[in-house]
């Protein structure tokens, strides 16, 4: 079977997931996303993607406890998985080889 | 302080949301709201509302039926209503087979109804859009109005905003004609030429695709043409500024075409050519003449007129008009007639299906056949419904087990109502898409049969959804009685078997039985009988021969040639007689309208109306007229062009006891009657033969052959090459004179056909249902029947023991079908004056057929179950 696909967004909400190891939700995820990619991301963009690669398995999930804020709803917190980490690092690998092999062009 | 998130995204969010993943999206949704709202409050509560639209996707969007009460039961159902279609494969098979045959004759005849409702409905102002109708008290009612009456409307009456004219008389150069375009050498044959004033087009709101209908038609020898007549003849130049010529026609051009139209399909006003009417003359003085009526008139009236005050005001037309008119003609009696005179208004609208006392000589339908195939759709449907009510009641005894032990373990008499209603349901969605198949599969059939070009608007939005809609009421209303009738059952009755088998025919199913034989014998007479006119019509003795008579076309472009033409046909082998007239006792030739005295009488008493034909001498031995005194003409007599050859008819209205020597004044001249001919029918046989004249005349378009051979090919191909010697540049073109009689009565015979089909239908569905429920009862009986024979019983017995109940049910529809059927064609035959006799004959033969196919269908059944050996029924 071919290894579950990883699309580009996915991959940043992976390594934001990564980042914020144990505390990253769908609020915060969405914060740190804006911050990096400078533009504004709709929280549905980033629900579908985190349901996906929980499918996959590149990650999980668990619930934090109930506060009064937040309309009394309770947070979900996703971790990356050890499968999660793998995809990243390879994905990681072949950017880098490809990278490397790009010859020295100067631009002036 | 934040105020909350608005309530109904909210509410639409935890509506659709799945529950596991409701937490985490809402509170995320929230939390970003808050935050928003802290940034821009304006636009929060909009953003939110796009948030959770953004949200209604398929990843978080609950599956509804996994937890849902309605919908698990809804699958339960249907998968029960599946497993029992399947389990008794023939029952289903039959409810499902009527019901799609009743349901696609229903659907092709909505079609049909559908289109015939739709003529002349499109029209902006079509409230506003009138045809004048002269009623004369006594004689009927037409259309035909002098040329002046458009004007005096006009002028008379301000309620009237436009009145035009159309003048479609083939005796004045409409209808069909010979023509030439520009110059050219090529002559063609065209019809659907009409004379027309420009309002008329503006009134009726022709669309003009050149020109308009403001300046088409102002200049005299202008004319208009089709779009279709525009491509044929100028498929690559701008047709107008082009000119036709029409040979056939005295004022025959040559016509500058200003405009092409496009005509609705769907409207009585069918041409081809408009003429203009404008400088036209028919004779001198003719357009202030108010004797000779020749002219369609319509007229637009304005907004919010009060229709029935202008209606009565039109009769002061007659005084003002007409009386002075009859007045200086010479007729006796004004007074009196004038007050027998009155006016209509038809809308439009009503034209083309509200037209039966009307006279206007054109191709109509007929609300009465409207309702006739939608009352005979309905029935065909009732019958097929009744199937499945009776089969669906009959079985009850196989389903009263199933309904015992739901009750039993606690379903409510609602749930099983829904079961079944869910069951029948399911069938007539089948039945549904079975009668889509079918009735697509049928349409080029039935467009034959009714001489439409329909087709299943399966693009237009309302179809699907109208069909599933009616599929759904069909169902339920089917199912209602079964479904009432199957949940009353109590459940320790059926659980200790005390349920009767059903094998005793209870009295609403027979009551229904009974329902659709009457239906079905109705039809089956009313086609028998219709039938019965159509041949009374085709075979009656109608005073003339119509076998083998070829009439071509055209010949009056052969000019002084055409007697020469006539000659050479003469010398043809199997030709016996020649002659040359276009008024021939079909409908759609020539015919005229004129008024008769005694010598002398003329100015004194009112005069006797008929026609006057012009023909020549070989005219009634053509067309094997019975000549029963006098003389035939004769062509080397010059006094003949002052002699009249007349009918009975005519001999009878003037009192002539001695006809021959007689003399009869038209108009100014006196005219001599040389012979008499028995009367022959010219009209349709639903009117009386009228008086009539021939007289010689010449310069007649049709040339009619009467052939004496066996080899009518042969003879047609020598005909052909003699017209190519004399026409080079004309096709021939030819018909059969009994064809063209058999086109008169072409809507009797597609009301025949129609009917027929669909009484075959109908007994075909009835008869599906007494099989069902004839097997069903012999599965019943089976040990019943075993053991009678064990004791005996023949297989005669056996045979009377199952057939005799449903053989009084058939006798019983055939004592009320009967005075029924009778009463519907008594009307019917009402319309000729020439009908064939409703016999008991008719009665008994359907009556015997139907007991035939009841007895072939309960029989087969009967002789099935007596001829099982009943050791093998016994042994079980």
């Amino acid at each position: 079977m071919k290894a579950p696909s990883l699309g580009e967004f996915e991959e940043l909400v992976l390594l934001i997931v990564a980042a914020q190891h144990d505390s990253a939700y769908g609020v915060s995820i969405l914060e740190g996303l804006e911050k990096q990619l400078n533009k504004k991301v709709n929280i549905s963009a980033i629900h579908v993607a985190l349901k996906r690669m929980e499918e996959k398995g590149f990650v999980k999930s668990r619930f934090g406890g109930i506060t009064s804020d937040r309309g009394g709803r309770r947070k979900k917190f996703y971790v990356i998985t050890a499968f999660g980490k793998q995809a990243l690092d390879l994905q990681y690998d072949v950017r880098t080889e490809l990278y490397k092999k790009i010859p020295e062009i100067s631009f002036r | 302080m934040i105020p909350p998130p608005p309530s109904l995204a909210l509410k639409f969010l935890r509506w659709f949301c799945r529950a596991d993943y409701l937490d985490e999206v809402e509170g995320d949704l929230i939390e970003i709201y808050e935050l928003q709202y802290l940034r821009t409050p304006s636009s929060a509560k909009r953003k939110f509302i796009w948030t959770v639209v953004r949200h209604f996707r398929p990843e978080f969007i609950k599956a509804f039926s996994q937890n849902s009460n309605t919908t698990t039961m809804l699958n339960n159902n249907l998968k029960i209503a599946w497993r029992h279609l399947i389990k008794q494969k023939m029952y289903s098979a039959i409810k499902i087979g009527g019901f799609a045959l009743g349901i696609a004759a229903c659907l092709l005849i909505t079609l049909f109804v559908k289109d015939e409702l739709k003529y002349d409905q499109h029209y902006t102002n079509k409230d506003q859009i009138f045809r004048l109708v002269f009623e004369f008290e006594g004689e009927g009612a037409w259309v035909w109005f002098p040329a002046p009456t458009a004007k005096a409307l006009i002028s008379d009456f301000p309620e009237i905003e436009k009145a035009g004219r159309l003048l479609n008389a083939e005796s004045f150069g409409a209808g069909t004609s010979e023509i030439q375009i520009n110059d050219d050498a090529q002559i063609f044959h065209e019809s659907g030429f009409t004379y027309a004033d420009h309002e008329l087009l503006e009134i009726l709101e022709i669309d003009f695709i050149k020109g308009d209908s403001r300046s088409a038609l102002t200049q005299p020898n202008t004319i208009v043409i089709s779009e279709e007549k525009a491509k044929k003849f100028f498929p690559k130049e701008d047709p107008i500024g082009q000119t036709i010529v029409m040979k056939n026609n005295a004022r025959g051009g040559p016509f500058t075409i200003t405009g092409v139209v496009q005509l609705k399909e769907a409207s009585h006003f069918q041409y081809d050519f408009f003429m203009t009417l404008t400088g036209v003359e028919l004779w001198p003085g003719e357009q202030d003449f108010w004797n000779a009526t020749n002219y369609h008139t319509y007229f637009k009236v304005h907004p919010n007129t009060n229709i029935k005050q202008l209606e009565d005001k039109l009769d002061q037309i007659t005084k003002k008009y007409f009386a002075p008119a009859w007045v200086a003609a010479g007729d006796q009696g004004v007074e009196e007639e004038s007050k027998k005179v009155s006016y209509h208004m038809q809308p439009v609208s009503d034209i083309h299906l509200y037209n039966e006392e009307i006279v206007d000589n054109l191709n109509h339908g007929d609300i009465r056949f409207v309702w006739i195939f939608s009352a005979v759709a309905l029935f065909i449907l009732l019958i097929a419904a009744i199937n499945f009510i009776n089969l669906s009641t009959a079985r009850s005894a196989n389903r009263a087990l199933e309904v015992g032990l739901r009750k039993t373990v606690g379903s409510s008499r609602g749930t099983l109502i829904n079961q079944f209603l869910t069951e029948s349901f399911v069938f007539s969605f089948i039945a549904f898409v079975v009668a889509l198949c079918l009735a697509s599969l049928l349409l080029p059939y039935f467009n034959t049969l009714s001489g439409k070009a329909l087709a299943l608007p399966l693009a237009e939005w309302w179809f699907l959804p109208g069909l599933f809609g009616t599929c759904l009421l069909l169902g339920i209303l089917a199912g209602f009685y079964p479904a009432l009738y199957l949940s009353s059952f109590k459940p320790i009755n059926t659980l200790k078997g005390n349920l009767s088998k059903g094998s005793k025919s209870s009295g609403l199913r027979s009551t229904l039985v009974v329902f659709q034989f009457t239906t079905s014998i109705v039809l089956i007479i009313a086609t028998f009988i219709i039938h019965r006119q159509m041949s009374f019509i085709l075979n009656k003795d109608l005073g003339f021969d119509k076998n083998q008579v070829l009439m071509i076309q055209g010949t009056n472009t052969l000019g002084d040639q055409s007697i020469t033409f006539k000659n050479e046909l003469l010398n043809l082998a199997g030709v016996e007689n020649v002659s040359i007239s276009d008024y021939l006792p079909v409908a759609g030739t020539m015919r005229d309208n004129n008024a008769f005295h005694k010598e002398g009488m003329r100015g004194k008493e009112n005069p006797i109306l008929g026609q006057i034909w012009k023909v020549d001498a070989n005219y009634i031995n053509t067309m094997g007229m019975n000549l029963i005194d006098g003389r035939n003409f004769n062509a080397d007599m010059i006094s003949d062009s002052l002699s009249l050859i007349i009918n009975q008819k005519m001999a009878d209205a003037m009192g002539f006891e001695n006809p021959v020597g007689q003399r009869i004044q038209h108009f100014s001249r006196l005219k001599t009657v040389i012979g008499v001919i028995d009367n022959f029918h010219f009209e349709s046989m639903k009117d009386e033969i009228r008086p009539l004249c021939l007289a010689v005349g010449s310069n007649s378009a049709t040339t009619s052959v009467k052939m004496q051979t066996e080899d009518i090919a042969g003879t047609i191909t020598s005909i052909e090459r003699i017209w190519k010697q004399f026409a080079p540049n004309q096709e021939i073109r030819y018909s059969f004179l009994d064809d063209r009689f058999a086109l008169m009565y072409q809507d009797v015979q597609r009301m025949g056909t129609i009917l027929s089909s669909f009484s075959v239908l109908a007994i075909v569905v009835a008869c599906l249902g007494l099989f069902a429920l004839s097997a069903f009862m012999v599965e019943q009986r089976t040990k019943e029947i075993s053991i009678r024979l064990v004791l005996g019983a023949s297989l005669s017995h056996i045979f009377q023991l199952l057939t005799s109940n449903f053989l009084k049910l058939v006798a019983i529809s055939i004592l009320i079908a009967a005075p029924m059927a009778y009463y519907f064609m008594d009307q019917w035959l009402a319309d000729y004056t020439y009908r064939t006799t409703l016999g008991w004959d008719v009665f008994i033969i359907s009556s015997g057929l139907v007991i035939l196919i009841a007895i072939g269908t309960v029989g087969y059944q009967s002789v099935k179950a007596g001829l099982i050996s009943p050791t093998e029924n016994l042994r079980g």
